[in-house]
Formats: structure tokens, sequence, C-alpha cells
């Protein structure tokens, strides 16, 4: 199965324990002056690093900088880096938007994305397992079918899909568009990118546990319930946590689908900060939004670091 | 360290479940018993501030007497949302558009026709200013009513006039009176450029062509052209006029040379904003709206209360009033000469319409027709600083309105030579490409003769298409 | 292998077939959400973009017109070539920046981890936020990249008001989320031997030359992966041009997704709009399908 190899697998990175076994290494196997020649080494990976660091930092550290100031200082030129003191109105400011429901919009997005959330991830599984733990004719077929969808960029169907919620609109007594079904539906049938990173997560667990369960009794769907979910406990995390952060970001399917300015989700009600003709932008306002939308989706990586970079790494993908 | 991130994610969880139990909701804050009416507004800011004290008022009155709530949402974009949301089958009650939408969702069938509603409440065509009201209909159908409206007008600093009196003295111009025609409008701009010294860039223009540059594609008005044809129903980019109103464009841009243009352009500040380049005295004289008059008075005081402040101007006798300012307004200087180049404008409105689909039409249009009476268009003028689409107005009204010139508006938005947007069934593609034909034109990549050529070769195409799959559907 | 379904491939009565009625049970979700929610909309896609529609109207049939017009669809193809300058600027250089700092943060240094975290947190930024950050940080008049020119003496740039330098801009921002890359990048340097490089060092083969020799052939597999990847997202290009530039200056920026966005919900020309997208949807299927070709050609694999 080329398909199946395209994909780097990956290990866990730890950084710490290469650290140590290199060092190590090094100081057994070269002569003194290779060692300084070593340190030169290292001195030059630093700089070039932390001026790296500094320019991909710069820009986070801009927008807070700009949040942190008022309007007039943030139409400054030349501009003044550090705002002292810091003006922390726009917070509150941005939350109590006249236009903009910052609040009203974060709900929003929590029930599209909690909706999602839990659906994909069962049904991801349940559909992982068919195809990681069953055997049978056609399922390699099936899984470059399902591998090739994920390749197909949301934008080239979305005039279909619209389409497509128009008709069942149309057509049977469900309503579709103007509410948030058509962002969280399609992910209760399983999403190939979910289901791809649990089956290669099955892959890894042993046909032994699951076969002396087999003896014992068990259906697939007992071995699928009670033994593969339990030990696929961070993949499922992994798959919830990128699903969240999907629809957490996702701009284009609300932008949309979504019609009523009521249910706007957070990244269309950022959008919205923007001032419009006639209006000035506040761009300190702005940026405090921007902190807003950014702090949970960076908080939540720092506290799932691992199991996040580990998903990236495993399905090579997004 | 474990637990502790496992305790934050808990929050985190926390937060979302507490946002989700006692999270806002939409619709909150409607009084119960009451239909809710849901109307999307295309402007924010002040001029949708406006409206909501309008909307409120309707609320407290009408609305509380036949049961019915409007509840207004402003965001930016929504115009475009609701031709999307109308196709989805899900329209707002009322929406607030521009003129310029009206065709492509009136061809569609996308509005609700008002004719019948608007004749059982009386509404008078003969009381509104022409240019206005005929805009809100299409092939004979009435599809909107209009609210506030926009007219183009030359604003001028006269300070700048006085400064370059004697230049402009000795050229044989008046300081102290706009240009009258366009070819002095010329004289005047050049005179009242302010270079860097030793340079052949500008500290200050007396003329921009794309400050803002939103009417630079309706320049064929002052020339007497016109782009479309409603007799024929066809496009005319390559009339002379047309040309002419382009080289006219482009002249400006050569005279600075494309580079110093695109410095002096990227120069120049935000439109709504203390940096506006008329208001921060970059540029001389501009093509703008009333609206301007609420920038210069909350932007640049200082340009304004010359004599005294804005508190005490109602005691200053009429004839004074223009005195308080050092901005004025006057007709756009036209190129055609004697009345056809009388009072040249360009006009357009904000309407109200009710989308086709919408589920309470008639109560929908309770309050469309309370926009409409007398009273109401007078507080909208004057909450937004803008003159009105009726025609007649208090005198009360008139003197003691925010914008000084309003009656300067009037005239213009009542004048025989006042111009509206075109009715194109292709409006929107046709905006488009005579938007680009014109940035191709001040940014010298084309003569104006190139870039109208092509661009009327596109719309031709386009035209005739739109034309064969109307047939089509007609055959059906 | 065989062990393991020995017992239910009795059961089921064909070895053959395997456990077909188990799997399908199992894959039956996906299947019918691939049908209805990815089928589905291709096959209407396909009988739409043969009419004109716009939703408010039902649709009429015109034959192959709207692709007829497309290809004398100047905006079209002005869409198509934006998005493909583009990618001739963000893929070479996205790949290019992301292995170089792959190999830099692959160094066993002092704060390591700390240097890739700062790598990575920008791609988690939504995209509506980095939008809005950068279209401050290239603000003609006030933004920090200006001030930057400034103070080294050069003149200021309409990052994203001239028309030949606003494409360019914007690949240059994509810069900024080369995050993901870095880290599948980090995971394919993890899994090169180490013996190889040893091996390497003991022919003399020292800095580039063992780059060159071992590394790259031996993550060949990762570079060309993310390269495929890179190309299918640039069709997803969507929320940076709407947000930051609407499609100007002059439609410099135009991206195919805007196009289709603006052709179906702006224009409602929803049949024209399905050719466009029928159209990428071949291009698209095309790459993957070489992808899947090709992978197995000139991509080295180590192992299995």
């Amino acid at each position: 199965m080329p398909v199946d190899e395209v994909i780097p697998y990956a290990r866990p990175l730890t950084p710490s324990a290469r650290l140590g076994e290199s060092a190590a290494k090094a100081q057994a196997t070269f002569r003194a002056a290779a060692r300084r020649k070593k340190w030169m080494n290292l001195l030059v990976i630093h700089v070039a690093l932390v001026c790296i660091c500094a320019g991909f930092i710069l820009p986070l550290a801009w927008m807070i900088s700009t949040s942190l100031k008022t309007n007039k200082e943030a139409m400054l030129f030349p501009p003044k880096m550090v705002p002292i003191p810091p003006n922390w109105k726009s917070y509150p400011n941005v939350i109590n938007h006249e236009r903009v429901d910052f609040p009203l919009f974060a709900r929003n997005t929590v029930i599209v994305a909690g909706l999602a959330v839990v659906g994909t991830t069962f049904v991801s599984a349940f559909v992982a397992y068919g195809f990681a733990k069953v055997k049978f004719r056609g399922r390699g077929l099936l899984f470059a079918m399902m591998l090739s969808t994920m390749m197909i960029p949301f934008p080239v169907i979305m005039v279909s899909q619209f389409l497509l919620f128009r008709w069942l609109d149309v057509h049977t007594p469900i309503q579709f568009l103007g509410t948030f079904k058509p962002l969280w539906l399609p992910w209760w049938f399983g999403t190939a990118f979910n289901i791809f990173l649990l089956r290669q997560f099955f892959m890894s667990i042993p046909d032994e546990l699951s076969e002396a369960a087999r003896i014992d009794g068990c259906s697939d769907f007992g071995i699928f319930w009670r033994i593969i979910l339990p030990l696929a406990r961070p993949a499922l995390a992994c798959v919830a946590l990128f699903t969240f952060m999907h629809h957490w970001n996702d701009f284009l399917g609300p932008l949309i689908y979504l019609q009523d300015p009521q249910q706007y989700t957070l990244a269309l009600g950022l959008q919205q900060l923007q001032g419009t003709q006639g209006a000035t932008t506040e761009w300190n306002i702005l940026m405090a939004g921007s902190v807003l939308v950014v702090l949970p989706v960076i908080v939540l990586f720092f506290l799932t670091q691992r199991t996040f970079i580990q998903g990236i790494a495993t399905t090579g993908l997004k | 360290m474990k637990w502790i991130s496992r305790a934050i994610l808990f929050l985190m969880l926390l937060g979302g479940a507490a946002l989700l139990a006692f999270g806002p909701r939409p619709n909150a804050h409607v009084p119960p018993g009451r239909l809710v009416l849901s109307y999307w507004e295309k402007w924010t800011g002040p001029d949708a501030d406006a409206m909501r004290q309008i909307v409120d008022d309707f609320n407290n009155t009408v609305g509380a007497e036949k049961g019915l709530y409007v509840r207004m949402i402003s965001l930016a974009n929504v115009q475009h949302k609701t031709l999307a949301a109308t196709a989805a089958g899900v329209p707002p009650d009322i929406a607030g558009l521009w003129t310029a939408q009206l065709v492509q969702y009136a061809l569609r069938g996308a509005l609700t026709p008002l004719d019948d509603m608007a004749r059982e409440r009386g509404i008078d065509p003969a009381k509104y200013k022409p240019v206005y009201w005929d805009i809100c209909s299409y092939e004979g159908k009435l599809s909107a009513l209009p609210t506030t409206p926009a007219v183009v007008a030359l604003h001028y600093n006269k300070r700048f006039f006085y400064e370059a009196a004697d230049k402009l003295y000795a050229a044989g111009l008046d300081p102290t009176r706009p240009p009258q025609t366009l070819q002095e409008f010329d004289r005047y701009a050049k005179l009242l450029d302010v270079p860097i010294p030793g340079t052949n860039r500008l500290a200050r223009a007396g003329y921009f062509t794309m400050d803002t540059g939103w009417y630079i594609m309706y320049s064929q008005v002052w020339f007497g052209g016109g782009a479309w044809d409603t007799k024929t129903q066809k496009y005319t980019l390559l009339r002379p006029e047309n040309i002419a109103a382009y080289e006219w464009v482009a002249s400006y841009s050569k005279r600075m040379g494309s580079e110093a243009f695109m410095d002096f352009k990227s120069g120049l500040g935000g439109f709504a904003s203390p940096t506006n380049p008329f208001l921060s005295g970059a540029v001389a004289m501009v093509q703008q709206g009333p609206w301007m008059g609420n920038y210069a008075a909350s932007y640049n005081p200082d340009m304004s209360q010359v004599i005294v402040p804005f508190a005490l101007e109602p005691f200053l006798p009429r004839v004074v009033r223009p005195f308080n300012y050092e901005w004025a307004v006057a007709a756009f200087p036209s190129a055609v000469m004697g009345d056809a180049g009388k009072d040249v404008s360009y006009n357009e409105t904000d309407i109200l319409v009710i989308p086709r689909g919408a589920k309470h039409p008639r109560e929908s249009f309770e309050f469309l027709a309370y926009v409409q009476r007398p009273e109401v268009m007078e507080k909208l003028g004057k909450l937004t600083g803008k003159h009105s689409v009726l025609k007649k107005n208090s005198d009360n009204w008139l003197y003691t309105h925010r914008n000084p010139y309003v009656d300067v508006f009037d005239r213009l938005a009542a004048s025989p030579n006042a111009a509206a947007i075109d009715q194109t069934p292709i409006y929107s593609e046709g905006l488009n490409e005579i938007d680009l034909a014109s940035q191709q034109i001040y940014l010298l990549q084309k003569t104006p003769v190139e870039a109208l050529t092509e661009a009327q070769q596109r719309l031709d195409a386009r035209l005739a298409r739109y034309h064969e799959q109307r047939a089509l559907r007609g055959a059906k | 292998m065989s062990k393991q379904t020995g017992g239910s491939a009795a059961r089921a009565g064909t070895t053959e077939w395997g456990d077909i009625g188990k799997g399908l049970f199992f894959l039956s979700p996906w299947m019918f959400g691939f049908l209805l929610f990815t089928m589905t909309p291709i096959i209407m896609t396909v009988y739409f973009s043969l009419s004109e529609y716009s939703v408010l109207e039902p649709p009429v049939y015109v034959g192959l017109q709207n692709y007829r017009d497309l290809l004398s669809d100047k905006w079209f193809g002005n869409a198509m070539l934006n998005t493909a300058q583009y990618a001739a600027m963000a893929l070479p250089g996205g790949l290019l920046v992301s292995l170089g700092l792959a190999l830099l943060l692959n160094q066993p240094i002092r704060g390591q981890a700390a240097y890739r975290t700062i790598i990575f947190l920008p791609s988690l930024v939504p995209v509506t936020a980095s939008s809005m950050i950068w279209l401050w940080l290239f603000n003609t008049k006030l933004g920090l990249l200006n001030f930057g020119l400034a103070k080294i003496g050069l003149p200021a740039v309409g990052w994203l008001t001239n028309p030949s330098v606003a494409l360019p801009a914007l690949a240059f921002m994509s810069l900024w989320g080369v995050g993901y890359t870095v880290v599948i990048y980090l995971a394919g340097l993890q899994d090169v031997p180490k013996e190889l490089y040893e091996a390497a060092e003991i022919d003399g083969a020292t800095g580039l030359r063992r780059l060159w020799n071992v590394t790259i052939p031996m993550i060949s597999p990762v570079i060309f992966f993310n390269l495929i990847m890179a190309i299918i997202g640039v069709f997803r290009v969507f929320e940076m041009p709407y947000i930051m530039t609407n499609g100007g200056p002059a439609r410099a920026t135009q991206f195919i997704a805007m196009y289709v966005y603006d052709n179906s919900f702006l224009y409602v020309r929803m049949g024209y709009a399905s050719a466009m997208a029928l159209i990428q949807l071949l291009i698209v299927l095309a790459l993957t399908g070489i992808a899947f070709w090709s992978s197995s050609r000139w991509v080295h694999y180590q192992g299995k």
C-alpha cells in the first residue's frame, strides 16, 4: 500500500534525552580542537535561532503591545514599542463592543465546535476500527478513496455543498441553511483526517489483545468499545483537539453557512471589528479581539503540547 | 505540573460549559408578545447609530401599538450576505442596502414588490426628489424605499484658497469663490499645489484623484458622459465624453508622474480619521458627500468654529454661518458649457427592502412606511448630517441642520442635471470593470482608450450572454 | 496475519471476501457521509456547471456555455495566475525555510524545546487573527514594517496597496506559519538512523555533503509529501486575501477560491461557479494522483 508510505511515521520528540546522548558522544570522540570548533558552531546556531525566533515572535508581541495602547497611541508614527502605562480598557471594550457581541459569538463557536468534537471523535474511531482491525476485500481501495477526499480543499466543494443543503432544505422537513447544522453535521459521519489519524494509532495496538477478548466471546463492537477505545485515549484527545481547533479557526464555513449576524462565530466576529467604509479601524480594539481569539488556542497548546505535536507528526498533515 | 495543566484544562472546559449555560443568547431584550422583525443594516458607526434611534422610536410608538419589534443588527458587509441569505431561504425581514445592489436583487426576483403596499399607505412619489425615487424602482416595479441620500459635490478648503490668493489673482482667478468650470478647476488645482522644494513631489495637492477615489468611476458625469445608456440598454464606455473624462483623470497622474503619485497616495491617511487628507490639509479640493461635514466636526474641529464654537452657532445670522467654516461645498464643476453644465451631481441613496421569502412582509412594511414620514425623515437627516430624499423640508430643518451646506446638497440633488447610479442588469460586473479600467488609467498602466475598449468588450460579451440566458429562461 | 482473522473469516463463510459485512458495518457512517457530503455535491457540481443557476430561480440548462465563458474570462485566468504565482513564491520559500529551520532545530542544543515552541506558535494562530495582525504590520502609514524600513533609511513600501508588491507580501507573510511543516520535517529527521551519519563521518563527509548525501535523500518522502500538500493547500487560500486586500489592488491578489466565492455568493452565479469548482477539482485530483504515483518512484524509503 504505497498510499500509506507517503506518510512519515514519527516517534515522540524527546529533546532532552537526545541532548545528553549526543553530548556524551561528542566528548568521547572528539579532540579538544574539534571541541572548540563545535563550540563556535553552537554559538552560530544559537545566534541564528535567537534572531529567527525574534522574527517569529515579533508579530505576536506587536499584537499584544497594540492591544494595550489607546487608539491615539496606536496611531502614532514612529510607533511606541512598549505602551506604558498599559491601557487595559481595550479588553472590556471589545467584550462589550456595541456591534460585535463577542460573548455571543464565543457561545456560538463553543456550540459548533462542541457538537463537532463529540460526534467526530466517536464516529471517526468507529470507522477507524473498521479500517484498522477488520480485514476484508476492498478495504485498501476504500482507504485510498478516503485519503484522496482528505486532499480536496473545502473551497472546491463549498458551492456544491451549499446547494446540497439548499436542496435538502426544500425537499426535507429539516432546515439546514441559516442554522449551525451544516457546520457540524458532516462531522458526525467521521472525517477523513481523524479516521486516518486514529487508524494509524489503532494499527499500533497489538492484535493479541483483541484476539484474547474474542476468545472470551466478545463481539467486534465490544472489542472496539472495551479494549481499543480505552487504549486509544491519547489519540482520541488528539482528534478532539484538532477538531476543536479547526472549528475555532474556521472562517469560510461559517461565512457561507451562517447568515444571521446573531449566529456568527468568533472568526467571523473578529473580521467585523475591521472598520468599514466611513468608519475607522480601531487597531487597539481589533488587536485586543485578536488576542482573545488567539489566547485559548495557545493555552490549549501549552497544556496539550505532546499530544498535539505527536498528532501532527503522525499524520504529517494539516 | 501535570495536575496544574489538568486543572487549567478543566477550568477551560468549565468556562465553555458556563458560556453555554449562562452565556448571552440571540434575541435577548425583546419585549414579550411582540413579533420580532429582523433588520440587517449595512452601515456601521454613526449612520447605524442614527438609524438605531429611529428603530427605537418605532419600537416605542407604532411598534408597541401594533405588537411589532424591529431588531436591528448592523454589521460590516451584511449587504453582501443578504443575497446569499435570500438564496439560502433565510433572509432577514428588512434589509438596508445601497441602490447599487437593487437591480441585481430585483432581477433575480429577490425582492418583494412594494407598489401595492406603498399605494395603500399613501406614499406619494411626487413628494420625493425624482433622482432618488426613480432609482428605487426597476422595470416599473417599486422594490425599495429610500432613506438617507448621498450626493457628490466639491469640497474645498477656503483657507488654502486665501493662502494662494496672490497666485490665483495673478492668473486671473478669484480666490473667494470655487471654480465654476472644469477648465478653471484644473487651473485652481495647479496653483493650489504646494511642492516640496527641490523635488517633483508634493506636500499638498490642489486636487488628487485618488482621495478617496470612490467616485473616480463616475468621472464621466462631469463631462456630460455616461457609462450606460438606458434607452438602448447598452454600455457606452467609449463615448467621447467618457474618454475625455478619463483623459482628465490620467492628466493628474501624469502631472505628478506615476511614482510620485503612488508615493503621495500611500502617504495619505485613513478616510474616517484625523489623518484624512482633506482634513489634515494634504489636499485642497476633494469630491465628497454630506458625511464630510461630520468628519470635519469630529476629526478636525479647528477647521470649523472659526468665529464661534458649535454651541453658539445657532445664534449666528444665517448669512454669516458659512464664515464659521474653513471648508465649503459647491457643485463639482462640469466641463459642459451652458445649462447642462450647471449643478451637475452624482447621486445614490440608502434603501430599505423586504427580501423575497421574508416571513412578514406586511408587518415589515409598517417600519418602512414609518421611516418615510416627513418628520422621521427630518430626524434621520439631522442625525446623519445628510440632506433629504423628500422635495420639501421645513425651513427650520434646513437652517438648524448640523451640516452648514445642507442647502447646497439639497439643491444639487434636486437639480435637473442630477445624475443617478446606472441601473444595469449586470451592475456589479459593470462596476468592477469600470473600477479596474479607472485604476489602470490613473496608474498610467493603460491609456483611457485602451482600458475602456477592453472593459467595453468584456461588458458587451457579458451583457449578450446575460440576455441569451434570460431568453432561454423566458422560453421555458 | 491469517491467524488473527482466521476465526472470523470462518464465521463469515468465505476467506476471499474476509469480513466484508462487519467491515462495511464499521465503515458505514463514513461511507454514508462520503456519499452524501462529498459524492453528491460533486455530481451536483457537474449538473449545475451545465446550467445557469441563481438558486432564486430554477436552473436553466445551457450546455457547455459556462466552460466556454471560463476560457475567455480574463478574471478567471487572472485568479488562476495569481494562485500559481503565489504558489511559485510561497512553496519554494516555505519548503526551504521550513527545512532550514528543522535542521537548525534538530541540533542538539540547550533551549531546543523553547526554540521549537516559538517557531511553532504562529502556526496556531487562526488565519483570521493572523490576517488582522499582518494587516497592521503591513499598514503603509503606521505599520511596523515600514517603520523598520524608515529606521534603515528606506522609503515606505505600499505592502498591500502596490499591485506589484501585494502578492509577494502575502507570500512572505505565509512564511510565518511554517511551524506545522517544520514539525513534520523534525519528525522525519528523527527517523534518519544515526548509523548513517556515523558511516558518513568515517567516510570523511561533513557539513553540506552530509546534508546532501544523507539527510536529504533520507527525508525525501517527507519533502515530497509536504510539497504536494502545499500545492493542494494553495487552493485553500481564502481568508488572507479576503480579509486583507479583498482581492485588490487591481485584482492582484484575487485567488481562485475568492473568485469562486464572489461568483457564487456575491453574484449568485452558482452554475458558473460550479464549472470553476469542477476544473479545480480535476486539478486537485490530478495532483493527488501524481502524489501517489510518483511517491513510489523517486522517493527513497528506508526499512520497510
